[in-house]
C-alpha cells in the first residue's frame, strides 16, 4: 500500500508539468500585446521595452517557459491586469475559499441525493419511481446550466417577490452588503440565501449522471451470486440491499465522481459567472476576458492540480475499499 | 427483453434469430426502447423545424426592422415568437441558429470521435512506451477543467464556426480515446488479429482495417452522445460572447444577447434555451437507448 501511494503521487509530477506546458502553450499563442502601444504616440518608447523585457516578450517562447515556471515554482505569479495593483497571489488567495465553499457544499448535496435516489431506482427496476428517475435524470444532465441558471433567476429574483418587495432570493453575490460585520447567525442566513440557487442548479447536473451510474451499478450486483445466497439463508430484504449489495455497488461510484471533478469545477465557472460568485471559475473566465494571462494561466493550473490530487485520493480511497484490487 | 422477442419468434414463428443481421437486431431492439423513440422524434422534429421551417416560415433572420416600434415585439401573426431587441424576427433566427448549432455539434463530436480513436488505437495496439505518453497525455488533458480553457483557446484563435469546432475537438478526444484503447487491448489478443499477423498484413492495416471497424458500434453510440455535450460547449462559449458572432445567430449567441433583457423581455432566453435542451435530451436518449442496444454492459 505505502509503495502504491509513493507511485502514485510521483506519478502526479508529469501530469502537473504536461498541464502546465498545455495551459501555457495555449497563452503562449497570444501575440506581444505591447506590440499594439508603440502606435500610440503618447506613450514612451523607453517604456514600451520596459514593460516588454519585465513581461518577458523579448525571449522566444521556450525561454518565457522557463522564466513562468520558475516564477510559479517560486510563488512569484505575477502582477493581476485584472485588479491593477494587486499581485495574481492575491486575488487568487481570495476566490480559491469561495469556490471550495461552494463546491464542498454542491458536492454533499449532490450526492446525498444522487446516491438514494439511484439505489431505490435500482432496487425497483422498471417501477413508475425508476422512470421518473430516469427521466429526471436525463433532464439534469441535458440542461444547459447557465440557461437552468437564468430560468431559477428569472423566477425566484423577478417573478417571485417577498411581502417587502424584495425578490424572493438575491440574483447573484455572495453576501447582503454591510452584513459583514453581523452576528455568526444573522450572517450564516444571509450567506445560505445567496448560495440556493448556484448549489441548486449546479446539483441538478451532476445528480442526473451520479444517480444513472448507482442505478447501474447497483444493478449489476444485485445479480450476483452472493446477493442470491444471501437472500437463500433468509436474510432479511434491507440488510441483504444496505449491507450486501451496497457496499460493493459503492466501490466504482468512487472512482466516477472524482472523474466528474473537472465538469463540476468545469460548470461552476459559468454558474459563478452568472450568479455573480466571487471564485475561481468566474476569476478565471474574467481574467480571459480581460486578457490577463498571468491570473488566468496560474488559476487554471491551481484548479487543475485541485483535479489531479482529488483524483489521487479517489484512487488511495479506492484501493483501500476494495480489497481486490492489486497494488502491483 | 428484445433477446425474449427473439426467442418467442424462434419457437414455431416466421423469423429465428439466425435471421436478423447484426445492425436488424440492434435496430430491432433499438425500436422496443421507449426512451430511444422518444428522443428520435424530438430529433426528428427539431431537423425539420431547423431545415423545413425557413421553407414555410420565409424571414430574414438579420433584417432589421427600423424604429423603436419593431423592437421586443410579443408574439403576433406577423412574428410568431416576437421581434428581439434590434427587431429581428426570432423564428427565423431560431431556425438559422439552429443550423449553425446542429452543425457545430455534428461536425465536432464525429472529428473528435476520430481523433480519440486515432490516440486510442495506436496506444492499445503499440503498447509500451506509445502507450504510456499518449495515456498520460490524456490523463493531463482530462484533468483540466474544460470549460475555461475552451474559453482561453477560443479567445486566442479567434471568432468563427471552424474555430469553434476546432477548440471542441481539441478538449473532446480523451473519453473516447480510453474507450478505444481499451477495447484494443483485448481486441489484439485474439485469433484473428494473429491472423492478420500471420499473412503479413502492416501496422496500419491491422489498426484501420480489423480492429477499428470493431470499435465502431462503441464509438457511434459515444458520438451520438458527443454531439449534445458539444451543442452545450458551442451554447456555452458562444453565451459569453468567445462562439459564433453577430449577425450570425447560434441558440448560445441568442441567449448571450438576452441575458441583459431578462427582467423584461424574458421569452427571448426561453425559446433558445428550450431548443437547446431538447436538442441535447433527444442526443442523450437516443444514444442511450443506442447503448443498449449495442451492449448494455457499456459504461459510458
Amino acid at each position: 500500500m505505502r509503495d502504491y501511494i509513493i507511485r502514485r503521487v510521483l506519478g502526479m509530477i508529469p501530469l502537473i508539468l504536461i498541464v502546465m506546458i498545455v495551459s501555457f502553450g495555449i497563452f503562449s499563442l497570444v501575440p506581444n500585446p505591447f506590440a499594439a502601444l508603440i502606435e500610440n504616440p503618447r506613450i514612451k518608447k523607453s517604456d514600451i521595452q520596459r514593460l516588454i523585457k519585465a513581461w518577458g516578450f523579448d525571449l522566444p517562447w521556450y525561454l518565457r517557459f522557463f522564466k513562468w515556471f520558475s516564477g510559479v515554482v517560486h510563488g512569484d505569479w505575477g502582477p493581476s491586469l485584472l485588479y491593477p495593483g494587486s499581485t495574481a497571489r492575491d486575488v487568487i488567495s481570495r476566490a480559491l475559499p469561495v469556490t471550495v465553499r461552494v463546491m464542498g457544499i454542491e458536492f454533499l448535496f449532490a450526492l446525498s441525493i444522487a446516491l438514494p435516489i439511484g439505489i431505490i431506482s435500482a432496487v425497483k427496476q422498471y417501477s413508475v419511481t425508476d422512470y421518473i428517475v430516469t427521466v429526471i435524470s436525463f433532464l439534469g444532465m441535458s440542461m444547459p446550466t447557465f440557461w437552468f441558471g437564468l430560468l431559477m433567476m428569472m423566477l425566484f429574483s423577478v417573478v417571485l417577490k417577498r411581502p417587502s418587495g424584495m425578490p424572493l432570493l438575491p440574483p447573484g453575490g455572495i453576501i447582503t452588503p454591510g452584513l459583514e460585520e453581523a452576528p455568526f447567525w444573522a450572517k450564516l442566513g444571509d450567506r445560505a440565501q445567496y448560495l440556493v440557487m448556484p448549489v441548486f442548479v449546479l446539483a441538478f447536473s451532476s445528480v442526473g449522471g451520479w444517480a444513472r451510474y448507482m442505478r447501474s451499478s447497483m444493478l449489476e450486483v444485485i445479480r450476483q451470486d452472493y446477493i442470491r445466497t444471501a437472500r437463500a439463508k433468509g436474510a432479511p430484504e434491507h440488510t441483504v440491499i444496505n449491507k450486501h449489495a451496497l457496499r460493493n455497488a459503492m466501490i466504482p461510484i468512487v472512482t466516477l465522481v472524482a472523474l466528474s471533478m473537472p465538469g463540476i469545477v468545469g460548470g461552476a465557472a459559468i454558474t459563478e459567472h452568472i450568479f455573480n460568485i466571487p471564485g475561481m471559475g468566474s476569476l478565471i473566465i474574467a481574467a480571459e476576458i480581460k486578457s490577463d494571462y498571468p491570473t488566468a494561466m496560474i488559476g487554471l493550473l491551481l484548479t487543475s492540480i485541485l483535479v489531479i490530487v482529488f483524483n489521487l485520493v479517489a484512487d488511495i480511497v479506492y484501493a483501500w475499499i476494495d480489497p481486490r484490487i492489486k497494488y502491483s | 427483453m428484445a433477446e425474449k422477442a427473439i426467442e418467442a419468434k424462434k419457437k414455431g414463428q416466421k423469423k429465428s434469430s439466425e435471421d436478423y443481421t447484426y445492425v436488424g437486431m440492434v435496430f430491432h431492439r433499438l425500436t422496443r426502447h421507449k426512451l430511444a423513440m422518444v428522443g428520435a422524434f424530438m430529433l426528428i422534429f427539431i431537423l425539420l423545424f431547423v431545415f423545413a421551417g425557413p421553407l414555410i416560415w420565409r424571414a430574414d433572420p438579420n433584417a432589421q426592422i427600423e424604429g423603436l416600434g419593431g423592437m421586443f415585439n410579443l408574439p403576433s401573426r406577423a412574428h410568431p415568437m416576437g421581434t428581439d431587441d434590434y427587431g429581428r424576427d426570432v423564428l427565423a433566427r431560431m431556425f438559422f441558429g439552429g443550423r449553425i448549432s446542429l452543425f457545430i455539434g455534428f461536425i465536432s463530436a464525429i472529428s473528435s470521435t476520430i481523433v480519440g480513436a486515432m490516440v486510442g488505437l495506436v496506444a492499445g495496439y503499440y503498447g509500451g512506451w506509445a502507450d504510456n505518453i499518449l495515456m498520460r497525455f490524456t490523463d493531463a488533458m482530462l484533468s483540466i477543467p474544460t470549460f475555461p480553457l475552451l474559453i482561453a483557446l477560443a479567445s486566442v484563435l479567434g471568432k468563427g464556426v471552424w474555430q469553434i469546432i476546432l477548440v471542441i475537438v481539441f478538449f473532446g478526444w480523451m473519453v473516447d480515446a480510453r474507450l478505444v484503447r481499451g477495447l484494443v487491448l483485448s481486441l489484439k489478443e485474439q485469433e484473428y488479429v494473429e491472423a492478420a499477423h500471420a499473412i503479413g498484413a502492416s501496422a496500419n492495416r491491422i489498426m484501420w482495417r480489423h480492429l477499428f471497424p470493431n470499435t465502431l458500434a462503441v464509438l457511434i453510440v459515444s458520438t451520438t452522445i458527443g454531439i449534445g455535450g458539444a451543442i452545450i460547449y458551442e451554447a456555452s462559449i458562444s453565451f459569453l460572447g468567445f462562439g459564433v458572432q453577430a449577425p450570425f445567430a447560434s441558440w448560445g449567441n441568442m441567449l448571450q444577447n438576452a441575458q441583459q433583457f431578462i427582467w423584461n423581455s424574458p421569452r427571448l432566453i426561453i425559446f433558445p434555451g428550450l431548443a437547446i435542451f431538447l436538442t441535447v435530451l433527444g442526443f442523450n436518449f437516443f444514444g442511450d437507448g443506442l447503448r443498449d442496444a449495442i451492449d448494455p454492459k457499456l459504461k459510458l
